[in-house]
């Protein structure tokens, strides 16, 4: 029985990737960046999962988790030399070094952005519910401020550019250079490069959902003092699951920095915070595939809803719209469906342990 | 990805759109030019929608008189949320996708600086950035394929800073501004204007964008005890700005940027904190006033009306972003006529750097649209207002707003 349910899932992950791996000649080279920012939010949608779907606390802020990854990946590319060339005057003991290259920074970011994560969640944790989804939603709010308060390294509202940088692989019209002679366009080389880290993170975030922690994490999302009452560490998993969701986010900032080739405060306000969350909704929480179901959205309804009318306020109604439509029609997401849907077909198969 | 640069050739033959000339630029066919920008539609900054939908309206007017060398102007504008990010995302898809022939009125300060490097690099032009931000006027040797449209802010600072000096040369200032590129530049220009004089500023004060409330930095400029107030603001904060400090009793000379200082924003604060606050109220303006009585009978304002009426009926013919934005779409048609029967890119942009266009029926009477090969600030004059009997009221003549 257990061969069967690996095999099912080994033969997923072998479709998965060679979907991934094959889209690219199939569309367009502008369709690539856009499949690539699709890769960008599912993996903040994976991490926001992480908190909110297995562990059950709400963040409204997850957008400031992604500037914390976007801009030290942003300050890291430009490194000092960079930066002073942009007329900034970085403090001395800042370590931002004389620029790195771009693929480099990301596990710097990741890392940033979890010591942000793991820093807002110690405080933050002693509030519970709604009180710490506000929490959360206070951090979204600021963070535009914040980041434009110390202009001497983040440049202030008009932000970073990266196009010019040596450090950005790539930059649209050079072709990139991958092991085994070939080229890539640049919006090519950020699909491959968003979808291999999140393919890994996805199959982290597999393995999370099902070792001891990520049970850990479930028993206190549906009860807090049983989970304590048999032994589950509250402060120290929650502010794990903070920390680790606050990494998603920063990967997923880190890359749209160089999908933007450039940062700035406006890139990331609090719609940017909330719509990580309306994502999640979508794709099903607690799921884990379907979730790029939510990503597909937040990239595409946008413009969807753009294409069929731009008269003023309708293609905010027809998002608003839809979404309602989708949680009365999928209240557990496109997740739900599909374990409505396949649940008896691969119940069929092997037992399920839920 | 070659095999679908094969399909798509196949196609565009097959359509004989662009066969005929093989050198033609991306977006310029037999009968149309395709150009784009993005404009915020939703969001925050979704009242600045119709910059978008004037020029748009513009355009059809043109049209429908036959296009420039009989092709019609197609103009995308995509929402961009006022999101630097989704501008980029936008107008790679025009680029890349939609393979417009120029970028044209992309609102915005930051939004424009996103995608400067990448549009210089791909030497797509991109037209009257919708921004005052000097550096896209001044830095036109590193980024040869942009220009800006509006006057620059260190320009219009510098005129308030000379209109100081010959009125009120020992009074003391003080300072509101916004705490970004755009406030930051037009202090700047301020500050250079006063010269040894700017020792005459005794307070500043900023807010940040996203800030709801400037009662307390309105407070800490009353007490300087200053007589001149210069306001350095979007329209929310103008108003919150000018009706704090009428509360606090404060009657100072004041100066609104341009940014803040349309009709409709000065009579809310006359109608929220009474008249006096704003009573000889100066201010910079180059594009004509939709409300303003001077323009009832003039031939440019009622053009302006007649294409509201017929190409944008649901519009408000009130909202001066509709003038602007037509300002801008009649200074492009210019650019494109000029840049020849069969214009490419590089034409455009040689005929962008040598305009010179008196007649733009948008633009206050006598405000040239000029630009040379070293002077790419297309709107480079304006005439100083003062607020009277609920309307602004030209003072002097038209000046030179050169940063």
């Amino acid at each position: 029985m257990l061969a069967a349910r690996t095999a099912i899932r080994v033969l997923g992950l072998a479709l998965f990737v060679a979907v991934v791996v094959v889209v690219p000649s199939r569309i367009s080279e502008f369709r690539a960046s856009e499949f690539a920012l699709i890769g960008i939010f599912f993996i903040a949608i994976l991490g926001l999962n992480i908190l909110t779907g297995y562990t059950g606390v709400i963040s409204l802020g997850h957008g400031a988790f992604m500037a914390v990854g976007a801009y030290t990946t942003a300050i890291l590319m430009l490194g000092r030399p960079g930066l002073e060339a942009g007329g900034l005057s970085p403090p001395d003991w800042l370590p931002v070094g004389d620029g790195m290259k771009d693929v480099y920074t990301i596990p710097i970011a990741a890392l940033v952005a979890a010591l942000a994560g793991a820093l807002f969640g110690l405080p933050a944790l002693r509030l519970s519910g709604p009180y710490l989804a506000l929490a959360t939603f206070g951090v979204a709010v600021a963070t535009p401020s914040v980041i434009r308060k110390f202009d001497s390294v983040t440049g202030g509202s008009g932000g970073l550019n990266l196009f010019d940088s040596p450090n950005l692989t790539g930059a649209i019209f050079n072709a990139v250079h991958v092991p085994g002679g070939r080229t890539l366009t640049f919006n090519d080389w950020l699909y491959y490069l968003t979808w291999t880290i999140a393919l890994a993170l996805f199959v982290v975030a597999w393995l999370i959902h099902h070792s001891r922690l990520g049970r850990a994490l479930r028993a206190i999302r549906d009860d807090e003092i049983a989970a304590v009452a048999s032994g589950v560490g509250l402060a120290w998993h929650k502010t794990l699951a903070f920390s680790l969701s606050a990494l998603y986010a920063g990967v997923a900032g880190s890359l749209l920095a160089m999908s933007a080739f450039s940062v700035q405060p406006g890139a990331f306000p609090v719609d940017r915070s909330i719509a990580l969350l309306v994502g999640l909704a979508v794709g099903g929480l607690g799921s884990l595939v379907p979730l790029v179901a939510g990503a597909v959205f937040l990239v595409f309804l946008p413009q969807w809803a753009q294409d069929l009318s731009q008269a003023p306020g309708v293609p905010a109604v027809i998002y608003g719209a839809v979404l309602i439509g989708l949680m009365i029609v999928l209240p557990t997401g496109v997740g739900g469906l599909l374990r409505r849907v396949l649940g008896p077909l691969t119940s069929r198969l092997y037992p399920r342990s839920q | 990805m070659r095999l679908l640069g094969v399909i798509s050739l196949v196609f565009s033959l097959a359509a004989g759109a662009a066969s005929a000339r093989p050198a033609a630029d991306p977006g310029v066919s037999r009968g149309e030019v395709v150009i784009g920008g993005t404009i915020p539609l939703s969001g925050i900054a979704a009242s600045y929608a119709s910059v978008g939908r004037g020029a748009e309206a513009y355009f059809k007017y043109v049209n429908a008189r036959g296009g420039v060398f009989n092709r019609r102007i197609t103009y995308k504008y995509l929402d961009d949320q006022y999101n630097p990010a989704q501008t980029v995302q936008a107008t790679r898809q025009l680029v890349q996708q939609e393979r417009v022939f120029a970028i044209f009125n992309t609102l915005g300060t930051e939004q424009n600086l996103a995608v400067r490097s990448f549009l210089n690099a791909a030497k797509v032009p991109q037209l009257f950035a919708g921004s005052g931000a000097t550096t896209f006027g001044r830095d036109y040797r590193r980024y040869p394929y942009t220009i800006g449209f509006l006057p620059s802010y260190v320009g219009e600072g510098k005129v308030y800073a000379r209109h100081i000096l010959r009125t009120k040369p020992n009074a003391k200032i003080a300072v509101l501004y916004q705490n970004d590129d755009y406030g930051k530049d037009l202090l700047s220009g301020f500050r250079t204007g006063l010269g040894a004089k700017r020792r005459n500023i005794v307070a500043t004060q900023s807010y940040d964008p996203l800030s709801t409330d400037v009662s307390s930095q309105i407070a800490r400029l009353r007490s300087s005890r200053a007589t001149v107030f210069v306001v350095i603001a979007t329209p929310p904060f103008a108003i919150r700005g000018l009706v704090a400090a009428n509360r606090l009793g404060w009657r100072p000379q004041v100066y609104v940027n341009q940014v803040g200082a349309a009709t409709n924003i000065m009579r809310i604060i006359a109608a929220t904190a009474g008249p006096r606050i704003i009573q000889n109220a100066v201010t910079l303006i180059s594009v004509k006033d939709p409300t303003s009585p001077r323009f009832r009978n003039d031939a440019g304002m009622r053009l302006y009306r007649q294409i509201m009426r017929q190409h944008l009926p649901s519009g408000h013919v009130n909202d001066g972003f509709h003038v602007y934005s037509m300002a801008v779409a009649h200074t492009f048609v210019e650019a494109l006529r000029k840049a020849g029967r069969n214009p490419t890119r590089a034409s455009l942009m040689r005929a962008v750097a040598s305009l010179n266009v008196r007649n733009n029926p948008f633009l206050l009477p006598g405000v040239r649209v000029r630009t040379s090969a070293r002077d790419h600030f297309p709107l480079d004059q304006g005439q100083l207002q003062r607020w009277r009997n609920n309307t602004w009221n030209p003072l002097g003549k038209v000046i030179s707003a050169r940063p």
